[in-house]
């Protein structure tokens, strides 16, 4: 399979313990970015397309609902109703957290610190 | 609030209709009834930093209330045979056939059958993914499976057949995995008991991919993925060795007596029919167009060009998401009138009983696009945009954002899925674009109008027609009157769509086009016309309309290119016209050679801006630049995008073709590391290849005149038209394009220098 179609193509190790990276992602969601950071960054949004949190435009420009995508073309796109973003930045963090917590194990409090 | 864009869809029968002529609406709601009105469009992009959605009404005899019918969308490819009860032999037959299966599923995918589902009589040679082969026989009252037990490969040749004797009450089934490279022959067989069963002719047509779910109205399910060859039907009980070694029969020799049919796909392969080389030619016809010229099993690696070795290409590739036609019924029919103003329109739909004012924002709205061109022979201003249509089919249903792994990084930010998205995403039905794969992973060859385009309407994600409209719009504003017509016509017209403007513009990304186009276009330059080439990445991929379905673009990606997929080995030449796909470039006529400028790379991040060059001092590129400095930053601002020179950019390359006497009036500056070449660009991978490092990573803005008293100016960029509303139209990207356009209106001829 070529490099762009892959979803095991990234290969960058994600550290629990860097949290440093996490905390400037919070604090700068737009970037720019650290390179160590670029390529977290980079790892945790490459991956298969089932499970794939995206947002949904309710308002263009204004109002965001995550959802994930499921596995089989023709499932309905699975909505998270609870979370409806006002902002782009707070939708990038509501993901980030999540993929990190799937890729590390541990939780990211709301501030980005450790559980 | 929310508007529901996908509550009524449609589909117009033709993209481009002239004034004085019909257009017919294929409309489908589960509301009952719709409003319907005209409008001609301005801007078709609502995003809230440019002009926004801009329309008017048109009074038409259609406007007002209808009703509308719920039409069923039917995806899925398959050959159908009427064969008027020939092939439905009294006694003993065996039906068989090579095959490649892509995505073998739980449920059964159909290989042949002749059956009808409402009544359940028939028979059925069909695969499930862990079964392998199975024989469903029935008689209306009874039923009987007879399954092979062994699980299939994906993507491997395997022999399928089955023979049935019903006076006998007996039927065997063979599944033989072919050898291949480093394997022989595996085969299984099953037998099983027809015993009581009587009467299977189901009265309907043989079925190669599916089976007839219901023959009143025909329909049909149980579609296969993959690939069917050489197909046969033999009047005895024969084994899988005697029925797989029947060749196609020979014109000196006799047949067969038994010989029912023997479909041939290596004839016809430019052809939606299956022809049938048995003396009783039960020839058949293609149903949702799968892809042909396609290699075989015994395809050799010799030839690269199905029309040297059509045997070698005796495969069809159905897949279950194939759709070339929803079928639908017409709803609404217009006859444009003769005085309409040429431009983009738009039948504009609500729900009836949901329907609001003018000027209020609507609950519901849907748009099926149309362009109405100038009555025939009736040219009316000196000035024609031609729509690249061709690029919006390619791009029709486009569910990049969906399906592809590397999207989101792309992007560098979380995806945001419109409605639009969703409900693309929650029916695969309405079939994606050819920069998608079907559902087997095998890319999408072909894309028809012929069905609900979801992202060739206002509101839609901004890229081609979308943000093709800020030019209409800016024309609109400055008063300056122009036709429309879409390359459509310069592939069915050639030079004869052209011949009665004095200038032309192509707009933001007229990416792909077919011989005829790119004849037509060079032709018409060399005649003395004057070409605004307002986009990039144009004139890219060689492709074709289907000769024999004028509504299907066919694309096939090889060699090299942008692209999302790649053509399997051997299989870059259309079916349709037989002519090497891949880019133009790849056959010697690179978009320099056209328009002086071709595609470099793509920008992913920030936008770049233009300076001019030292060839803005020609005098000859004196008019270009009047008003301008030099120093001065053209376009470092934009609509959504921020500045002129993004998305997509062209440069200029003597080597590909510019003109050696093309002036390289200006040049992009600006451009970081997310500026990356397309492939072509590069021949081996080496660090620096981006914007920041790469000199040859960046947009030209090109000027050459022709020798027929024509001119040629190209920009460069995807996103130069953009810029062009900024600061109240007020800005230099638009004072620079009027600055071209005037002159180019102008009849005094350009003079090609010595």
């Amino acid at each position: 399979m070529d490099h762009t179609s892959d979803p095991t193509a990234a290969r960058w190790p994600v550290d629990p313990d860097r949290l440093d990276l996490v905390q400037e992602f919070r604090h700068r969601i737009r970037g720019p970015h650290s390179p160590d950071l670029q390529k977290l960054i980079a790892r945790l949004r490459w991956g298969p397309i089932a499970g794939r949190y995206v947002v949904l435009t309710l308002e263009t420009g204004r109002r965001w609902m995550l959802a994930r995508q499921r596995a089989e073309r023709g499932e309905k796109l699975e909505l998270f109703e609870n979370h409806v973003f006002t902002s782009l930045e707070d939708a990038e963090w509501e993901v980030f957290k999540r993929r990190w917590e799937e890729a590390t194990g541990r939780r990211l409090k709301e501030d980005g610190t450790a559980w | 609030m929310v508007i529901e864009t996908n509550l009524i869809l449609g589909y117009p029968d033709t993209l481009s209709v002239a004034a004085g002529e019909r257009i017919r609406f294929h409309l489908s709601t589960e509301v009952g009834a719709v409003d319907a009105r005209i409008v001609r469009l301005r801007c078709a992009d609502a995003d809230a930093s440019g002009p926004g959605l801009r329309y008017r009404g048109v009074a038409s005899a259609i406007d007002g209330r209808h009703d509308c019918p719920d039409q069923r969308l039917r995806a899925g490819s398959c050959a159908i045979v009427d064969d008027g009860g020939g092939l439905a032999p009294r006694g003993a037959f065996s039906v068989g056939c090579f095959a490649w299966p892509t995505r073998p599923t739980a449920a059964p995918q159909t290989l042949m059958s002749r059956w009808c589902g409402a009544s359940g009589i028939g028979w059925s040679l069909e695969i499930t993914r862990d079964g392998g082969l199975r024989l469903t026989v029935g008689d209306g009252a009874r039923r009987v499976t007879i399954e092979a037990g062994a699980a299939l490969e994906t993507r491997a040749w395997y022999w399928f057949s089955a023979s049935l004797d019903l006076e006998g009450g007996r039927a065997a089934i063979h599944q033989i995995r072919l050898a291949d490279h480093y394997r022989p022959d595996a085969e299984v067989t099953a037998a099983g008991d027809l015993a009581g069963l009587d009467g299977i002719d189901s009265g309907g047509p043989l079925v190669i991919a599916g089976r007839a779910a219901e023959l009143a109205p025909l329909w049909f399910e149980g579609h296969f993925d993959g690939r069917i060859e050489a197909p046969r039907m033999l009047a005895r009980w024969a084994g899988a060795g005697e029925l797989s070694a029947l060749a196609v029969p020979d014109r000196s020799a006799v047949a067969d007596p038994d010989l029912l049919a023997f479909w041939d796909f290596a004839d016809g392969i430019d052809t939606l029919r299956v022809t049938d080389r048995s003396p009783w030619r039960h020839d058949g016809r293609l149903h949702q167009m799968p892809t042909r010229a396609v290699t075989g099993r015994r395809w050799s690696g010799r030839y690269h060009d199905w029309r040297l070795a059509p045997q070698e290409y005796a495969a069809i590739h159905f897949h279950t998401d194939d759709l070339a036609d929803c079928g639908w019924d017409p709803v609404l029919t217009l006859d444009v009138p003769a005085d309409w103003r040429s431009g983009l329109y738009a039948l504009r739909l609500q729900p009836a009983d949901r329907a609001v004012a003018p000027g209020e924002e609507p609950v519901a709205e849907s748009f099926v696009m149309f362009f109405v061109t100038p009555a025939k022979g009736r040219a009316m201003a000196p000035l024609v945009v031609v729509a690249a249509a061709a690029t919006y089919v390619a791009y029709a249903n486009s569910a990049l954002r969906l399906y592809h792994v590397h999207f989101e990084r792309l992007t560098e930010a979380v995806l945001q899925l419109t409605m639009d998205d969703k409900y693309l995403l929650e029916h695969p039905e309405l079939a994606q674009s050819t920069y998608d794969s079907h559902v087997d992973g095998s890319g999408r060859a072909y894309s028809s109008w012929r069905r609900p385009i979801l992202n060739m309407r206002p509101r839609a994600n901004p890229f081609n027609l979308v943000t093709d409209t800020h030019f209409l719009d800016w024309l609109e504003e400055k008063g300056i009157d122009y036709d429309m017509i879409t390359d459509i016509e310069l592939d069915r017209e050639g030079v004869r769509a052209l011949a009665p403007y004095r200038a032309a513009v192509t707009l933001s990304h007229p990416e792909y086009y077919s011989e005829a186009m790119m004849q037509a276009l060079l032709s018409w330059q060399n005649q003395g016309g004057r070409h605004l080439c307002l986009g990039a990445n144009g004139f890219y991929w060689r492709c074709g309309f289907h000769p024999q379905a004028p509504h299907v673009l066919e694309v096939r990606r090889g060699i090299s290119g942008t692209r999302t997929w790649e053509s399997a080995p051997g299989e870059v030449h259309l079916a349709g016209t037989g002519e090497p796909g891949s880019l133009w470039r790849h056959s010697g006529f690179a978009p320099q050679k056209l328009v002086g400028a071709g595609f470099a790379a793509m920008v992913y991040d920030r936008p770049g801006w233009f300076l001019r060059m030292p060839d803005g001092r020609d005098p000859r590129a004196a008019f270009i630049v009047e008003g301008i400095a030099e120093g001065e930053r053209i376009g470092d601002f934009g609509v959504r995008i921020g500045g002129a020179v993004g998305i997509e950019i062209d440069r200029y390359d003597l080597d590909l073709g510019t003109p050696r006497h093309a002036l390289l009036v200006a040049t992009s500056e600006g451009l970081g590391p997310g500026s990356l070449p397309s492939p072509e660009e590069f021949r081996t991978t080496v660090h620096g290849l981006d914007g920041e490092q790469n000199a040859l990573v960046r947009a030209d803005m090109v000027f050459f005149e022709t020798a027929g008293g024509g001119a040629v100016f190209t920009t460069g960029s995807i996103s130069y038209v953009l810029s062009l509303s900024c600061n109240g139209y007020d800005n230099n990207v638009s004072r620079l394009t009027e600055n071209v356009l005037r002159r180019f209106l102008d009849p005094e001829p350009f003079a090609m220098p010595a």
